[in-house]
């Protein structure tokens, strides 16, 4: 029979958008057009048009030792050219933000290709090669994996994920790299991932509302959202591989 | 540091607070009859990049602005989360959250009493700031900072 991954535990909305998210044949909903040049200029590696520099010479240019799992592995497209490796962070407000750091890591796992993630409790990295790392960031930014007030792209100095929001709604940010825009009711990035000013304004998109947050969300949280201990498989499923780890560290002979 | 015979309270409001919202509320906290001090906590806002590749760069922030209270001005170094307050006695409280009620109309708030000011110095206070530190300052904010507290003629 063939391996039908179930992603993870669960009965509620929650549980169900992990594994939503997850799974890669769920086709992630669109709900902003950030351009290729936007989120080059969000990252701040390179200038948006400028060359992708390298970190070694194309693939097909240099001679490859024999090795069956270069044989077996298709390179990607970063690989291929030599790209250097790159990153993005992204913070993800507990209020009721679509992604968290264990989640995108999850996700990017079974979704993308030649990545190394990084969780952290609040925020999370991921490298790659520079230019697969561009398309990657912009399904992240694109979909309903990122809400523009609650999600930060942040490279340095990402506290805010556990803090309150401000009072326009937006999750606090030391170095206010993206501005609400009052006015038209748009997020619009001021500084790049790092801190530094950007020539232009990035538009992100306007935030989402409270219920869009909350169907959307994959994070447990009991004021307000879904409790975790209302979901009672999923507790069943925690402590029961708590419950076989912590065996298995005595080595228990059956 | 504080002398422990005052009482304290803490308004926590449900969001950070914008500097106009603080303005209207410590204009109308500092015209209380009884309010001996009033502490701003909150998520420091460094006037450079503190760390990362743009380490010493300038911040400007939105919510890092100076601020009018009782016609002296008041720079904000915080996103404000928390208002501290020390009272002479638990009498203005009723006034203060009439206060709180006025100003805090579209998210909601706490209003603590308890002991939210050191009133002794710690071993890491004596390690950091030494035996020479102004004791006021302990507890309240960085004892080596040349900018003192502001002295607000609220209803004298």
């Amino acid at each position: 029979m063939a391996y039908k991954p179930q992603y993870g535990p669960g009965s509620s909305k929650v549980a169900e958008n992990r594994r939503k998210y997850m799974d890669p044949s769920h086709k992630l909903e669109k709900l902003r057009d950030a351009t290729d040049e936007d989120v080059v200029l969000l990252m701040g590696h390179r200038a948006p048009g400028a060359a992708y520099p390298t970190a070694h010479p194309p693939l097909a240019e240099q001679q490859e030792p024999d090795c069956p799992i270069r044989k077996m592995v298709t390179p990607t497209d970063g690989a291929k050219a030599g790209d250097r490796v790159r990153y993005i962070q992204f913070a993800d407000s507990m209020f009721f933000a679509p992604s968290q750091p264990y989640e995108r890591t999850y996700l990017e796992c079974y979704r993308f290709r030649g990545i190394d993630p990084g969780t952290l409790s609040g925020r999370q990295i991921v490298e790659c090669r520079e230019r697969d790392l561009e398309k990657y960031a912009k399904e992240l930014i694109n979909t309903e994996l990122f809400d523009p007030a609650r999600v930060g792209i942040r490279g340095a100095t990402v506290h805010g994920h556990s803090l309150r929001l401000a009072e326009d709604g937006m999750m606090f940010d030391m170095l206010q790299r993206c501005i609400l825009d009052k006015k038209a009711g748009v997020v619009k990035y001021v500084k790049n991932q790092i801190g530094e000013p950007l020539d232009k304004e990035v538009k992100v998109g306007k935030p989402m509302d409270d219920k869009w947050l909350k169907a959307h969300t994959t994070i447990f949280h009991s004021l307000g959202g879904v409790p975790y201990r209302d979901d009672a498989e999923y507790i069943e499923w925690v402590q029961r591989i708590h419950s076989l780890r912590t065996k298995y560290g005595f080595m228990p002979k059956e | 540091m504080t002398d422990a015979i005052y009482p304290q309270v803490r308004i926590v409001p449900e969001r950070f607070l914008n500097p106009e919202t603080v303005e209207k509320l410590l204009n109308r906290i500092a015209t209380t009859e009884g309010v001996r001090r009033i502490l701003l906590k909150g998520q420091n806002l460094p006037p450079t990049v503190p760390y990362g590749p743009a380490r010493g760069k300038p911040n400007p922030h939105p919510m890092k602005r100076t601020i009018q209270v009782c016609g002296q001005d008041v720079e904000l170094q915080v996103h404000v989360g928390f208002i501290i307050l020390e009272l002479e006695n638990r009498d203005p409280i009723p006034a203060l959250r009439e206060a709180c009620d006025s100003v805090f109309t579209e998210f909601s708030y706490g209003l603590q009493e308890g002991r939210f000011m050191k009133s002794e110095a710690t071993l890491s206070d004596y390690a950091k700031y030494g035996t020479e530190a102004e004791k006021d300052m302990i507890g309240m904010t960085d004892p080596r900072s040349k900018s003192g507290p502001i002295i607000l003629q609220g209803v004298k």
